[in-house]
């Protein structure tokens, strides 16, 4: 005879659980249909805002790969405040990496930029762009306080107009893509929580349909982990069946847009087309849609036991 | 094995089903629970297996308290019990073979078991030949047998039978009784609750009987005719 109170599950009871769940799902294929479809739209949400998320992040280190200051001098400064200018940069290593864009080369920049605005420079009695230096700087260096110093240093010296850098942009971004993670996060939870719950509606209705089934299993001796493990496994592979549709979907979304879409050219289509989610995150979408659908069978088979004698 | 205290059952202010009821049955023995409809029998039986609590007094299975016994401890004791339900109580979606298959399922027992045991019950009842019937393929008498081989499966220490020969006719009746004698000798428990009289005779078996929910102190008819393991309450069917 077993134990007294056995504390393994025997694998051909793990077996009988998955059997039995997909017996069950496939006898009620309208229920558990639905409960797979709204696992399916919850995880295409979610992986929705993930995927963007994904693409502005890495919009975001790609902008900070290049990071870049930008030192813009008066327009008519002298040569000897260029040369101070000049001088500083060189004597310190953040900015020694750095290029001397004269007005004439940033004119020709901008011509050549924007090609169909020839006609308003041609009209311009002068040149209205100042000189500038442009110094590649290694991302990290942007965040730190001596760099800061530094920027402010430069403000103060004579001929120099203003330092730009690409931080501020990269900071704006990266504030969009928390606020589209946790209006991902918030979105996912709410959605497989609704999901949970149709899941917990459709377990419960099949409950009923064995009830009978249950009755007899309970006086002939089965646990209650007996009895309540299809149940579980039916919710988790209704919950997996329905996050496995989503990726797929998305993915299938993702590359037609990508393909159909978005022109080859376009810089912010480039942002958001970057590419597919990364195989952790579909491992976490995967693992969403499991959680919500064990939790709904979980929520329906609790109510069962608590009626149980 | 089995003992009674004092047990009262009410399930309203109106309706009670049994009264004050003390019975012991020992371990081994073989023991007929008789009485009219509405007597209290499948209460009885139902109290054994827990599947309600009295209301008062106590009840004892096999030196366990059923009072007292926790929810979690219930499978255990249940696995304990082969019981043979009044409704069959088959899972009509399976065959007969899974049927008893699935108790062994539910219960732990290893897979490769399964089908040496259960053909082995089966055969028991001479119903081999039909394990892969559905169980509205067979007849009632039929059914029965399939849930006398379910509750025989597991050799349990205590047999419980609610009715088991309702359905039957006098000879497959015969046959039961066979099949309650043998698992007697190989020592389970037996109890069984019948209002079959020629059943109750033929086996010349210790009678318990109740009425109106309690026990009948039949001292006349057990004064006539004292069956052979007389203890406390006995019905004499041919008076």
């Amino acid at each position: 005879m077993s134990s007294e109170y056995d504390s393994q599950i025997p694998s051909s009871t793990v077996a009988y659980f998955f059997r039995e769940a997909m017996r069950r799902i496939w006898v009620s294929k309208r229920t558990s249909f639905v409960a797979v479809a709204m696992i399916a739209i919850s995880m295409l949400i979610v992986g929705f805002f993930l995927l963007l998320s994904e693409n502005l992040s890495r919009a975001a280190e790609q902008a900070q790969g290049k990071s870049r200051v930008d030192i813009y001098l008066i327009a008519d400064a002298m040569p000897a405040q260029i040369t101070a200018v000049d001088r500083y940069l060189a004597s310190h290593p953040d900015l020694a990496r750095r290029r001397f864009v004269s007005r004439d080369e940033a004119l020709r920049r901008f011509v050549s930029y924007f090609a169909n605005l020839n006609g308003v420079v041609s009209q311009l009695d002068t040149n209205p762009f100042p000189p500038s230096f442009e110094c590649d700087i290694a991302p990290q260096t942007m965040q730190t306080a001596p760099f800061l110093r530094e920027v402010k240093e430069l403000r103060g010296i004579a001929g120099v107009d203003d330092v730009q850098f690409d931080w501020e942009w990269v900071r704006r971004l990266k504030r969009v893509v928390n606020i589209v993670n946790i209006a991902g996060i918030v979105a996912g939870a709410v959605l497989a929580l609704a999901a949970a719950f149709t899941i917990a509606n459709v377990i419960r209705l099949t409950m009923m349909l064995y009830r009978e089934e249950i009755d007899i299993m309970r006086l002939v001796g089965a646990t209650e982990r007996t009895i309540r493990g299809p149940f579980l496994v039916e919710g988790f592979l209704q919950g997996t069946l329905g996050a496995l549709f989503a990726v797929a979907l998305l993915f299938g979304s993702f590359e037609a847009a990508r393909t159909w879409i978005a022109p080859a050219n376009s810089l912010i289509w480039s942002f958001l087309f970057n590419g597919f989610l990364p195989w952790q995150k579909i491992g976490v979408l995967v693992a969403g849609g499991m959680l919500a659908g064990t939790l709904g069978s979980w929520l329906s088979v609790r109510e069962s036991g608590e009626e149980a004698t | 094995m089995i003992h009674f205290y004092h047990v009262t059952k009410r399930f309203d202010a109106y309706s009670t089903a049994l009264h004050d009821v003390t019975f012991h049955i020992e371990k081994g023995e073989f023991v007929f629970l008789t009485g009219p409809s509405g007597a209290g029998k499948s209460t009885l039986l139902k109290l054994i297996l827990r599947q309600m609590n009295p209301t008062e007094g106590q009840i004892v299975v096999n030196g366990r308290n059923l009072n007292a016994m926790k929810r979690r401890h219930l499978p255990h004791f249940r696995r304990e019990i082969g019981m043979v339900f009044q409704e069959f109580k088959l899972i009509e979606r399976m065959t007969i073979f899974e049927n008893l298959s699935f108790i062994l399922t539910v219960i732990g027992l290893n897979a490769k078991e399964h089908k040496k045991k259960a053909y082995t019950a089966l055969r028991a009842v001479g119903l081999q030949h039909k394990m892969n019937y559905y169980p509205l393929q067979l007849s009632g008498g039929e059914q029965q047998r399939v849930a006398i081989a379910r509750a025989l499966i597991n050799d349990p220490l205590m047999l419980i039978a609610d009715e088991p020969t309702g359905n039957l006719d006098p000879d497959l009746a015969q046959d039961v009784l066979e099949i309650f004698n043998s698992a007697n000798l190989r020592g389970s428990t037996v109890l069984v609750a019948t209002h079959d009289r020629d059943l109750i005779q033929r086996s010349n078996r210790r009678v318990v009987a109740l009425d109106h929910g309690r026990i009948l102190e039949e001292k006349i008819a057990a004064a006539e005719k004292p069956p052979p393991r007389s203890e406390s309450v006995f019905v004499n069917w041919s008076s």
